[in-house]
């Protein structure tokens, strides 16, 4: 198997969809591929959930869409326990969760505990109910939403659990050109709908597999652990990356490395993904008079911090 | 130097080094010596530029298939060599390893080559220090350890796949060479000779702490006894006199308990002859018994003491290092006690002489104690007494026709009473009326003693010793003839006597009826100086011997009692050191003490078992240093920092092409990574564009993802680089 081919097959077959936003897919794919899961952000109506839908048409993957309300209960995400009569027992009946690909929308919608029991869920890649553990599918992606907008009846993730996110990413509006495109096309059907699939649930596995196997220089990991640290000692910054976003930056980096055809890792990969990697994993410091939710403020903050540390040569 | 000619340099300077080794230990004949002597000066002056001496030597002279034929004729003239003119492997090995080395010099064209060259040095130097157990080996060998290192660094270094020479060539003839990082510096110069010195001094860490199990293979064999004269069953008189001039050293004798008393001299018996016929002297009591070994090895001889008496004089203890000679005898200062060295067996015979069994073919050492035998009182003062039977049997024969001597003996002794004084009286007659000279041809002569005494009046140390011999015994006193060395020689860096072959003597041994055999010298003290020169070049020589001797002791005959001794002066040593209070050091030493203590322990009762508990700790060190180098836990990061010469060359391209834009205004930043900055100049300079994301890309893989770049791609990206040098920035 050819993955550079497959993968970009996938690129190009998602963007006939999404029109004018190749980065967008690309890092989509760098999150399945890193074994991860995606925190899409932004307004209302920029096409997160249609991005999260065409990723799951053009795999071949079983696709869930859980809507996150107030009211929203744990056994809503995870499943239930019913009796069954002819057995005269309780049977589990799996809840969405058991997707290959699961579409939270809105998910700071919801109250804390449900979002734990779903973030548990993308940790350990497993459910554990009534004393009993539920394997989920494999691959399984969680492609969470959340509207910056609004914050009236939200309840923020704690920074513990959206450490858990691969990357956020922002997908913003299209140039007029491509909004144009969007316009145009036929609006009976829901534009994902017509994708094919292109990609095996096993294919898919061989291609995480193969992401494992891209080689990182040392002198790239030394830079990325400077990064790392230098987010921990900023003035900037009142809480700087944990192991597990440096974990995460490394992976993103390989499956990055693989989705552009290549089988190492460059200084670039690291520095392209920094911003979208590591921004929600850490606190903007009070000092700076912002709001420690504005996203955009830290992404400019490890943007600039990256642009500081000198690349291996 | 670039490292391609320092490489070959070194490597010819290694073969030259190997060659002077054989050359001095073996002897090579003149010819193959001139040969080989003058490829190495053909192969140094190819190398030192003379690139029209090099193309006329490699392409006028013959062909591949002429060489390999050479090399086939070089080989049956081994078999030719071995079986019928040298006779032996050795020499022949030695002969054939030559005609190897200059063919290969002539053929240095791949690296293969060079390997070959490299192990045909290394079985020469090996050879050379197996021919030879001689000082000048170990410069030699340093020489060669320090070249050797140098070599394969430098051959480590060049090391690259080996591809076709075009496009070798393709590469290496552009207008500027690709070899910037690729010198000898200083840095490398001092790491290289470094490395060589941390070589030598773990090698000599590990030749003398790692058990001897035996000598070398060569020892035995090989070199040509010393021949020495006056030490055999029957000898001429006049036979010491030829080698009286003969400086060559026979022994060396290290007297422990400090320097020599009685005037510098110390007597070393070698045999004594009972028997004279008019000519010659012979040795009737050769019957040689074997000595008895005492519990610890040391030979114990009791005939010596069978007179003995409550006063006995000093001890002597020698140790003495005896060259091979072409006589078993063991030489010591008079009055033999014990012996002991690594001898299966000594004999001794009936006047006290001591024997190995056989000649020794190598240099072997032994350490004696004696004790002198100094003449009793009662002797001083009494009239003469009745000898033993067996005494006046053996030393009162006289040759036929000895009246005139008879009648002198008379009357030099006849106003003396005692045997004391008349051998005295006799001793200082021939000292004083006589002239020591040995210009003395007086072998021809039918009546040799009659001619010294009377005739002549000339002679040297064999007609003074016959003379009172024969004297004393016309006048009923028994003597003989003792033969030896006697050493003047001594050498205070050492605190040994140096013996060599000029100091062979001979003297006399009267018996007393009380005190035994004792040593008389009639011969005066040699006025003749032994060379000449002043007496700073005396020291130095002197100096020299004594480094000579360590050499010999520590390395060539290095063996597992002197890794014993040093284990034990190691314990010493720490216990005076813990008694000076350096306490810490000691505790910090006395594990390793300890067990070296308990090796030496068990090794000197030389049981099997004693053996395997050395072998067993040796083996596991030895195990634990493979898994070491197997493991190499130290160096991960080392190897993957390792790159490849094409790596270095394509990383030498991308500084120079970043260089070059950073001129033409477009600088690298620091926190750019490669393919920003590919964009950044496309952006900015649109034409180089495609050069530099095509450097870049090569850069990249040989940099990170450790995918060399072919020779094609770097002559590609060359091109690219000269092009981006010569285009215009808008």
């Amino acid at each position: 198997m050819n993955p550079t081919g497959i993968i970009q097959a996938i690129q190009d077959n998602i963007a006939r969809v999404i029109k004018g936003k190749p980065q967008v897919i690309e890092m989509s794919l760098v999150a399945l591929l890193a074994r991860g899961h995606l925190l899409l952000e932004d307004v209302p109506g920029v096409g997160k959930t249609t991005l999260a839908h065409s990723l799951a048409k053009s795999l071949d993957c079983s696709f869930k869409r859980i809507q996150f309300t107030s009211d929203l209960l744990p056994s809503d995400i995870v499943g239930v326990s019913i009796f069954n009569r002819q057995k005269q027992a309780f049977e589990f009946v799996p809840g969405p969760i058991f997707a290959n690909i699961v579409l939270a929308d809105e998910i700071n919608r919801t109250t804390p505990k449900t979002q734990s029991s779903l973030l548990e869920a993308m940790s350990e890649a497993q459910i554990s109910f009534d004393n009993k553990t539920y394997p989920l599918n494999q691959p399984f992606m969680v492609i969470a939403t959340q509207n910056p907008a609004e914050y009236h009846g939200t309840f923020p993730l704690p920074e513990s659990q959206l450490d858990r996110f691969l990357m956020r990413l922002r997908i913003g509006y299209p140039s007029p050109e491509e909004e144009k495109k969007v316009l145009d096309r036929p609006q009976s059907l829901h534009p994902a709908e017509e994708l094919r699939p292109l990609l095996a649930t096993h294919d898919v596995l061989l291609l995480q597999e193969q992401v494992d196997r891209v080689l990182m220089e040392e002198s790239i990991t030394d830079y990325l652990l400077a990064i790392v640290q230098r987010t921990r000692q900023s003035d900037l910054l009142s809480l700087g990356v944990s192991t597990r976003g440096a974990l995460a930056l490394s992976r993103a980096a390989k499956a990055l490395s693989l989705v552009r055809g290549r089988t190492y890792c460059l200084p670039d990969d690291i520095k392209e993904l920094a911003p979208i990697v590591l921004s929600h994993r850490i606190m903007v410091a009070r000092t700076q008079g912002l709001h420690q939710r504005n996203f955009e403020q830290a992404e400019r903050i490890i943007q600039d911090l990256v642009d500081s540390i000198p690349v291996p040569v | 130097m670039p490292f391609d000619q320092a490489l070959r340099f070194a490597s010819i300077w290694l073969a030259s080094t190997s060659f002077i080794g054989l050359t001095l230990g073996a002897g090579l004949p003149e010819w193959l010596a001139v040969l080989t002597g003058a490829a190495l000066i053909v192969a140094l002056l190819r190398n030192a530029g003379g690139k029209s001496v090099g193309r006329l030597a490699t392409h006028t002279l013959m062909s591949t298939t002429g060489w390999n034929l050479l090399v086939i004729v070089g080989f049956l003239g081994f078999w030719v060599d071995m079986l019928w003119v040298s006779g032996e492997l050795l020499p022949a090995g030695v002969h054939f390893l030559m005609i190897l080395m200059i063919i290969k010099l002539f053929n240095l064209k791949l690296r293969r080559d060079y390997l070959h060259l490299y192990a045909i040095s290394l079985v020469a130097i090996l050879a050379s220090g197996s021919l030879t157990t001689d000082l000048w080996y170990l410069p030699i060998f340093l020489l060669y350890l320090f070249v050797g290192v140098w070599t394969l660094l430098l051959f480590q270094l060049t090391k690259h796949p080996e591809e076709p020479r075009i496009l070798t060539m393709s590469v290496a003839m552009r207008p500027q060479p690709l070899a910037p990082v690729s010198q000898v510096t200083p840095q490398f110069f001092w790491l290289a000779n470094g490395l060589a010195l941390a070589t030598f001094g773990l090698t000599l860490v590990i030749f003398f702490t790692i058990p001897r199990v035996g000598a070398g293979f060569y020892q035995k064999g090989f070199g040509e006894n010393i021949r020495t004269s006056g030490f055999s069953e029957t000898v001429n008189l006049g036979e010491i006199g030829p080698i009286k001039r003969d400086p060559s050293v026979v022994m060396r004798v290290e007297l422990s308990d400090g320097p020599p008393q009685e005037a510098g001299r110390l007597y070393l018996r070698g045999v004594a002859f009972d028997q004279y016929d008019g000519k010659a002297w012979t040795n009737r009591l050769n019957y040689r018994r074997a000595v008895s070994e005492d519990a610890v090895g040391t030979f114990v001889l009791r005939s010596s003491r069978s007179l003995a008496t409550p006063r006995l004089g000093d001890t002597i203890r020698q140790n003495i290092l005896l060259e091979p000679l072409d006589t078993p005898v063991l030489f010591a200062a008079p009055l033999v006690e014990r012996v002991s060295g690594k001898f299966p067996s000594v004999q001794s015979d009936l006047t006290g002489s001591v024997y190995l069994p056989f000649p020794s073919s190598s240099r072997i050492e032994y350490s004696v104690l004696s004790r002198s035998n100094p003449v009793l009182p009662e002797d001083l003062g009494a009239e003469p007494s009745v000898y033993p039977e067996s005494v006046i049997r053996h030393f009162l024969q006289i040759p036929s026709q000895p009246e005139r001597i008879a009648v002198l003996a008379k009357e030099i002794t006849h106003t003396q009473r005692t045997i004391y004084d008349k051998a005295t009286a006799i001793h200082s007659f021939l000292t004083h009326n006589f002239r020591y000279s040995l210009d003395a041809p007086l072998t021809e002569q039918d009546q040799p003693l009659e001619e010294f005494l009377f005739t002549r009046k000339t002679g040297y140390c064999e007609h003074y010793a016959t003379a009172m011999v024969i004297m004393l015994r016309t006048i009923g006193i028994p003597a003989r003839l003792v033969t030896g060395f006697l050493a003047t020689e001594w050498n205070e860096y050492g605190n040994y006597y140096v013996v060599r072959q000029q100091d062979a003597h001979a003297w006399v041994e009267v018996h007393l009826p009380h005190s035994g055999w004792i040593t008389m010298d009639p011969t005066p003290p040699s006025i003749e100086s032994i060379g000449s020169g002043s007496p700073a070049w005396h020291a130095l020589g002197r100096m020299l011997d004594t480094i000579r001797l360590q050499w010999g002791r520590f390395f060539v005959q290095y063996s597992a009692a002197d890794q014993l001794a040093v284990v034990r002066e190691l314990r010493a040593g720490s216990t005076s050191a813990r008694n000076k209070a350096f306490d810490s050091i000691s505790t910090l030493f006395s594990p390793f003490i300890a067990m070296f203590g308990g090796m030496a322990g068990y090794a000197s009762k030389g049981t099997i078992q004693s053996l395997a508990e050395v072998l067993v700790p040796t083996l596991i060190g030895l195990a634990v240093l493979l898994w070491l180098g197997i493991r190499r836990p130290w160096s991960k990061g080392m190897i993957s920092k390792r790159t490849t010469r094409d790596e270095q060359v394509i990383m030498q391209l991308y500084g120079r092409m970043i260089g070059h834009l950073a001129r033409k205004g477009l600088a690298k930043l620091a926190a750019t990574p490669p393919l920003e900055f590919v964009r950044l100049t496309q952006e900015r300079w649109s034409n180089a564009g495609s050069a530099v994301a095509s450097i870049t890309d090569l850069y990249c893989r040989a940099r990170f993802g450790q995918i060399p770049p072919t020779r094609e791609e770097l002559a590609l990206a060359e091109d690219h680089l000269r092009n981006l040098m010569t285009l215009e920035k808008p």
